[in-house]
């Protein structure tokens, strides 16, 4: 019997989604199904927001940017 | 030019048909949609139905398009319903039939053919033509009113070279409520939503603000479709004539004072027997978007008088492959919208230039303006030599539009964006435990007909959809 769930669908790097499935284990509140690909999973709609913000602090803090110097 | 989806369709589309049939009483107001809503197919089907008595059979009407042409069909034919112009009924002889809906096709024949009573298209007024405001005059006005208006939103008054165009409470509070603009601490700070307005070009903009204000006039004791009526004949008017204000109703008085700040119509003051409509007015229903750009071009020409310089002499800004900005503007209202996503360096009287950099990028992406939007205002914007230099090699980007930026900012100013986003969310709804393959792949295929569909698996037999009431009552329909 096909049943629909309710969610929000994630597009990601692999790399992001390794991430939020490391999120996830800690008390599995994130993810409603792992969709079984790299890019793809669907997760709860309450925790969107929440995942966004934790997402973008981690990666500003690891991932590396070149500097831009203001001179040409 | 087919009329693309907007959003004057869109909030057209949301109202019930009891609003249509009240609205299509005006054929000032019939016309305008007919001129500005519908795609060329369309109108094909108005005009070859208009005149027949009879509902024309369904087969015959499908049979002029070619089968290649069958999506565009739909799609007039989908429009058409919507719009609540062409209804289905069927023949004397049971056979299904498409025929135009009453009040629209009087309105329309009345429009088209003439009729007794004409101040459906406004009155003019007898003025000794001396006395007429001239057009230029009205340009002007209809600039200085609107550029204030967006002024307010991005604060020019921070640059200090920003005279408050006088404008009204009302004014101030339609933006408000329309949460384009939020006040804290009695400073105005302008929102996403805002953002997103001020990069529009002006007459999606103008229709952003009319449709705000049609939304708030049932709030303030108006009849929203006596508004919107009143509207659709504003558009049908013509530039540079008077017309009387003696035959309106004290709601269209009321609208047409609050027009007037917007610089939509014109007149001496409030106790004037006649107004004019400027050209945000007349080319709101208007098919072809270019005649706005007199409007555009004075808004965003250096000096603001450049409006009667070619059409294409509209652009300022030029930027080079290595980011490099120069714009050559004094607005101070197109200086503080650059500003927004550029690290701006030095201002000379006539010209500006800065650099974008991934800093001023993600500031702006982080105030809510998006890639697209940036992008989109800047090939707007493209100074004539950059539509020149790129013209030899004119390639078109996914949009279709020929690109006039250097393909390595465009791409780089999606890529900062997509640092920030590093995620695609899209909220909706997975349907999942099918038990055979052949049970997945008819709802599947059918979320993909209707437009639903966002992700799909054979293998998991799983798919995602954003809306799942159609496909819901699919599966209940095949149990």
């Amino acid at each position: 019997m096909p049943r629909a769930v309710r969610g929000v669908l994630i597009e990601c790097d692999p790399s992001v989604k390794a991430i939020i499935l490391k999120y996830d284990e800690e008390r599995h509140d994130y993810i409603v199904e792992d969709l079984d690909d790299d890019r793809h999973l669907v997760i709860k709609e309450s925790q969107l927001q929440n995942l966004k913000y934790r997402l973008g602090k981690e990666l500003d803090d690891k991932v590396m940017q070149p500097d831009e110097s203001e001179s040409e | 030019m087919a009329a693309a989806p907007s959003r004057p369709f869109d909030y057209l589309e949301g109202l019930p048909g009891t609003v249509f049939f009240k609205l299509y009483q005006q054929p000032s107001t019939a016309l305008a949609i007919f001129r500005r809503m519908l795609p060329d197919l369309a109108k094909c089907f108005v005009m070859a139905l208009l005149y027949l008595k009879d509902p024309l059979p369904a087969g015959d009407l499908e049979g002029w398009v070619k089968s290649g042409s069958i999506k565009e069909r739909d799609n007039a034919l989908s429009i058409l319903g919507r719009l609540h112009i062409l209804s289905n009924t069927v023949t004397s002889d049971n056979v299904r039939a498409y025929m135009v809906t009453n009040p629209f096709s009087t309105s329309l024949r009345q429009a088209l053919t003439g009729a007794e009573q004409t101040q459906s298209f406004g009155v003019l007024a007898q003025i000794p033509p001396q006395s007429a405001v001239p057009i230029p005059e009205l340009d002007e006005y209809a600039r200085r009113q609107w550029e204030g208006v967006l002024g307010y939103m991005v604060g020019t008054s921070g640059l200090g070279a920003q005279r408050e165009a006088g404008l009204s409470k009302g004014v101030k509070q339609l933006l408000q409520a329309g949460h384009l603009v939020e006040v804290r601490d009695r400073r105005v700070e302008i929102t996403q939503d805002g953002f997103a307005f001020v990069l529009q070009d002006v007459s999606t903009q103008v229709w952003h603000i009319l449709i705000l204000y049609v939304e708030s006039a049932e709030a303030i004791g108006m009849d929203s479709v006596e508004v919107l009526s009143f509207l659709f004949l504003l558009s049908s008017l013509e530039l540079g004539k008077s017309y009387e204000k003696r035959n309106l109703t004290s709601n269209q008085l009321r609208t047409l004072t609050d027009l007037t700040d917007f610089g939509i119509v014109y007149q001496d003051s409030t106790e004037a027997t006649h107004f004019y409509p400027t050209r945000l007015a007349t080319t709101l229903t208007s098919d072809s978007s270019t005649l706005s750009n007199p409007i555009a071009g004075s808004l965003t020409g250096p000096t603001g008088t450049s409006s009667g310089g070619s059409k294409a002499g509209t652009g300022f800004i030029i930027i080079e492959t290595n980011y490099r900005l120069y714009a050559y503007t004094s607005s101070p209202l197109q200086i503080s919208l650059i500003a927004l996503f550029t690290t701006l360096k030095y201002r000379f009287p006539n010209l500006l230039t800065g650099k974008i950099t991934r800093q001023s990028i993600r500031r702006a992406i982080e105030m809510g303006i998006t890639a697209d939007q940036i992008i989109s205002y800047l090939s707007t914007h493209a100074h004539p030599q950059m539509r020149k230099h790129n013209a030899s090699r004119a390639t078109s980007n996914q949009a279709g539009i020929p690109s006039v930026l250097p393909p390595t900012v465009v791409d780089q100013i999606r890529l900062w964006q997509l640092e920030r986003d590093r995620v695609k969310a899209t909220p909706g709804f997975l349907f999942k435990d099918f038990v055979s393959l052949t049970e997945y792949e008819a709802p599947c295929r059918y979320a993909e007909e209707i437009g639903v569909l966002v992700w799909k698996s054979h293998k998991k037999r799983m798919f995602f959809v954003t809306r799942h009431e159609q496909v819901a009552a699919f599966l209940r329909s095949r149990k």
